[in-house]
Order: C-alpha cells, then structure tokens, then sequence
C-alpha cells in the first residue's frame, strides 16, 4: 500500500478570536486526490496555506512526505500549489515565468530552461509559450499555474479552486491534468473545491470542513453512505389531486416534502433511510409513501427514485454544522 | 482533451526539487527577475530619463543661468552631486516601498513565498534591485559632474564620495522602504508612508537660510539621514574639510540602515507574509 505523504494532526489556527481551522486531523496516502470541500468560510485555504507554511499554525502539527512542519523550507521543496486567487506577471512569458520559478527551487538556467518547456507541454501550453501571460486566457492561465505548482516535481500538489471561472472544455482540461497528476506522478493531489461533481469524478476520497472543523472524511463512496442518509423521489399526480396526495404523505413517518421548481403536480419527497428501511419490506423505503398514495386512490402518473449523492452528504453535514 | 498529458513518472515518496546543477542563491534569483521587472517593464529607464531631464537642466542652469552660473565651481559640483543623491534615493525609496506590498496587490506573492527562498533571501534580492535603480542615476549623473567639474580636482573625489554616500542613504532608505511596504495594509499605504517619510527627510534641506542654528538644529541636521549625508558632502566638497572630520554626520544613515535592516533580517519571517499591516496573521 502507498505510503502516507501528508499527516496533519490537531491542526489549528486562530486569527485573534477566530477560530479558522481547529483542530483538523487527517492523513493522505500516495497517489491519492483528496476533494477539500466546505462552504465559504469554511477554512479550505487556511488549511492549504498551512500545510504549505505560508500561514504559521497556533497549535497542532503536520508533515509531508515524512518532513515535519518544523522544518517548513524543506516541506516547501516536496509542495506544489496553486493558490486560490494567483496572481501572474502579465508582462512576462509562459517559459519566462516558469523558468524564474524553477530557479527559486534551485535548478540550474539550463535545467529550468527545460523544465520550463516540459511543463508547459504537458499542460498544452507550447504553442503559447513565447506569449506574454497578459494575453492568456483565464483557462490557460490556471494551467501555467498547475505547471509553476509541478516545477519542483513535489510530491503533495494542493489545488485551491483550480476550476473557479472555467468553461466546461477549460474545467474538463484541468480535471484530466488533476488525475494525470495523481496517477503518472504518483503525487498526492488536495483539491479543494466548490463543484462537486468534480470530486465525485475525480476524488478518491473527501474531506468535507465547516467552520474550521473536519465534518466527516472517507472515500466518496462512504462519505455518501454514512452521511447522506436521505434519499429523493419525484411522485407525479394529477394536478386536482396534489391535495390529497399530500394528506396521505403527511401521515407517513420519517419522510419530508419539498417544494419541486415550478412543477406543482410533482411532489419532492426527502426520506431519512434508517437501517430499518434499508432491510427491504412492503412498507420500507420508498414503498411507504407509495403505498399511501394509492391507498387514498391518487394514481400516481411517474415515480423516480434518485440515489444519495454527495451534494446531499455535503448539505447534511454543513447545514447540520450551521444549526 | 487534447494537447495536454502529463509525461509522468510514479514519483519517490519524499522526493522533490533538490540543488542541482549549477544553482545561485535565492537572493540572487529573486534580484535577477526584479532587475529584469524593473529595466524591461520600462520603469526603471523611465524614472532615469526623468532624472536626466532634470540633471540637464540645472546643469544647464549651473553653467549658464545669471543667478546659478555665479555659484563657485565647487558649490556647482555640489549642488549636482546633492541632486543626484538626493534624486537618487527618493527614487530608490518610492520602488522599495512598492516591492513586497506591491506582490501582494498583484497576487503574486504567495508563489513566491511557496518557494525554498526563504522571506529574508527575498528581502535581500528585492532590496538589490531597487539599488541598481540608484547606481543607474548615479551613473547618469557622472558625466555632468565631470562638465560642471572641469578645471578643478574635485570631479574624482566628488564622485568617490557620492557613490559611497549616496549607496549608504540609499542603502537605508530602501530598507526603509521595504520595513513600510511589508508592513503596510496595501499598497497605497506603503507608498503614501514612503512619500510621507520623503517629505519629512527632504523639508529641512529646503528651508529657507538652512536649518535653524545652534545645538538644536545641529541635532536636527544630525537626525535626519538624508540632511546629515548633504551636509556631510558640503563639508567635503565645498568647506574642504578631510573625510573624516564629520563622518559622525553619517552615523544617522547608518543607524537607520542598521536598524531597518535589523528589523527585517530578525523579524522578516513574520513581516514578509500574506496579508499587510501590522496585527498577527
């Protein structure tokens, strides 16, 4: 099994009386893409920027690839990053930004001359490579930085937001970059994101954070499990008969209703699965709300189940944190 | 997705970026890529061509005005090696100011901090590129010492002695600088401190008839970096006194390089950081 290269344990950081991160435990293993979710304030770029040592922790301690955070410019040497909101010197080009980086790590001119040019291959940047930054697009110059963030062939790559204000070709780009990292450098990728159907496509595993503290942590898989206990059907009825319908869900246990977008003749049901509902039976799961329908002559017209996801696991969590 | 592909290689756990090759110092990557935003951007022969139109004129003015070409041959070496010095570090001060408060606003900081360079190499390498700004006006000033100089043996030492003083006050001015634009909260406010400490050096060497007399405006004159290195030079060039006579007049340029200096080397893993100003991070 791949060894652990990122180990942080009781990790916390406090801005005077706020609490930004606290005491935040977990580790990643080789070749791993661990998805950083949470919501705005949650603590996802704190939490980079002090397993990367631009933020000093109050409390706790961490390593990556076996260097403790007490020797901070060595873990600099095994990190690559791309900061949330990077900023890039318009004025210079791809290969001249690149190469300036690789020198900051200790290359020689030759040898950051060709790292410079590798990279910028590898992200499909080498027709542009003579270009001024200025005249990149916003696609473009999210992959020069995943480039700068591979300069020193780190070992933890952390992504903050690598996909924020992409199109879908540039999101899709980045995405394949992002598995490409994990899985021919065997690096341990941390991509800390909003859109979560990127984890869900990319991520082995997740962490979910709110308001500095680690929520739950897995595979996707198990975070969706564990945590996203609730599963959604869509009932359609007759429009005359919504009322009634709406009377028979009423008496069913352990079962919501929401609001469906602009559809009043479909009813949103949310149902809490509990491990009695999950062993299967005539009034177990979805079939308690069905059977109460028809039970008071409401035909329903379509019925689709859908399965727990992980926004689901990610709203559970953070809207249960909130309350 | 086309184009793109990492050509990958499961990595050594613990790998990484070590020195190979024939790597320099961080300060000196640092101060290569500074002097290369400074001189390629434009700015840097901007503010020197400003200089030069000013150098041209007094000269001008030195060598044919009615009220300028009165002053003794001495006095006009002076007032231009004054200038330049004076030009010089106000310059050197206002880019210093913009160096690390300037990254910050751009965005460009944090990768730079990301790197092995540690935050006192990057002081050290910004801190070289703002004073090739001033070795560039005081190249620039050189061949018009050497017009208003002609005929006596002064231009030699003059220009011995502005390079060694003027590197001293622009040495401390530019850690000056780089002290208030690590700490400042923005840019605008690094810059408006930077140009507020100018004017407060610079005033009393524009007051009307001097700085007062007697012991408190000797004290003045003393206190002040940029007052104390002009008189130091009008004490050698125009009164002739030998070097060392008043070398006690270049203690206060030195104490503020020393102490600028202190501050940044001591504490510039906790003032060169992220986020500006002066509360903890």
């Amino acid at each position: 099994m791949a060894g652990v290269q990122l180990e942080a344990a009781r990790l916390t950081k406090r801005f005077g009386d706020r609490t930004a991160v606290e005491e935040l435990s977990f580790s990643a293993r080789q070749g791993e893409v661990v998805g950083l979710l949470g919501p705005n304030g949650a603590g996802k770029t704190t939490t980079i920027r002090l397993l990367t040592t631009v933020l000093a922790p109050t409390s706790g301690s961490f390593s990556v690839a076996g260097v403790p955070c007490t020797r901070p410019s060595e873990i600099r040497r095994r990190v690559g990053v791309l900061p949330e909101s990077s900023g890039y010197p318009g004025h210079q080009t791809g290969t001249a930004y690149l190469r300036y980086h690789a020198r900051l790590y200790g290359l020689s001119r030759s040898d950051a001359e060709r790292v410079a040019g590798r990279l910028l291959a590898e992200v499909g940047l080498a027709e542009r490579a003579s270009s001024r930054i200025s005249t990149y697009s916003r696609g473009m110059r999210q992959r020069l930085g995943i480039a700068r963030a591979l300069v020193n062939d780190p070992a933890v790559v952390f992504l903050d937001e690598p996909t924020l204000g992409l199109d879908p070709a540039g999101q899709r780009q980045v995405l394949a970059i992002v598995r490409d990292i994990a899985a021919c450098r065997g690096a341990t990728v941390i991509l800390s994101t909003h859109a979560l159907h990127e984890v869900e496509e990319v991520c082995t595993s997740v962490l979910i954070l709110h308001r500095g503290t680690v929520r739950t942590s897995g595979t996707v898989g198990d975070v969706t499990r564990a945590v996203a206990a609730q599963r959604y059907a869509q009932l359609r009825v007759p429009l005359e008969l919504v009322g009634r319908a709406r009377e028979a869900l009423a008496g069913v246990a352990g079962l919501t209703l929401e609001p469906a977008d602009e559809r009043p003749d479909i009813l949103r049901i949310s149902l809490n699965e509990g491990p009695a509902t999950r062993q299967g039976g005539p009034n177990t799961g979805m079939n308690g709300p069905l059977r109460a329908v028809l039970s008071a002559d409401v035909p329903v017209l379509s019925f689709e189940v859908e399965g727990a996801r992980l926004s689901d696991a990610f709203l559970a969590m953070t809207r249960e944190g909130a309350q | 997705m086309t184009g793109t592909g990492l050509i990958g290689r499961v990595r050594d756990a613990g790998a990484g970026v070590g020195p190979v090759g024939r790597q320099s110092p961080g300060w000196q990557v640092v101060a290569e890529q500074e002097c290369r935003d400074l001189w390629w951007s434009g700015r840097g022969p901007g503010l020197v061509f400003a200089f030069s139109v000013v150098l041209s004129v007094m000269t001008y003015l030195a060598g044919t005005g009615q009220v300028l070409n009165f002053l003794e041959q001495r006095e006009a070496v002076n007032l231009t090696l004054q200038v330049a010095v004076a030009v010089g570090v106000l310059v050197t001060l206002v880019v210093s100011a913009d160096a690390i408060s300037g990254e910050r606003e751009r965005g460009t900081l944090e990768s730079l901090l990301l790197t092995p360079v540690s935050r006192r190499a990057i002081v050290v390498g910004k801190l070289a590129a703002a004073l090739s700004l001033w070795l560039a006006t005081f190249v620039v000033s050189v061949p018009y010492l050497w017009v208003l100089g002609r005929g006596v043996s002064l231009v030699g030492a003059a220009l011995l002695l502005g390079l060694l003083v003027g590197t001293l006050l622009a040495v401390a001015l530019a850690l000056l600088g780089l002290l208030i634009s690590a700490v400042g909260s923005s840019n605008k406010v690094s810059l408006a401190v930077s140009l507020f400490v100018l004017l407060a050096l610079f005033a009393p060497t524009q007051l009307p008839g001097g700085t007062p007399k007697g012991w408190f405006g000797d004290l003045l004159v003393r206190l002040n970096p940029v007052d104390a290195s002009l008189h130091y030079l009008a004490a050698v060039l125009v009164t002739g006194h030998t070097w060392t006579r008043d070398l006690s007049l270049l203690l206060s340029p030195l104490v503020t390089a020393v102490l600028a200096g202190g501050v940044l080397v001591a504490a510039g893993h906790r003032i060169v950081r992220l986020h500006g100003g002066v509360s903890g991070e």
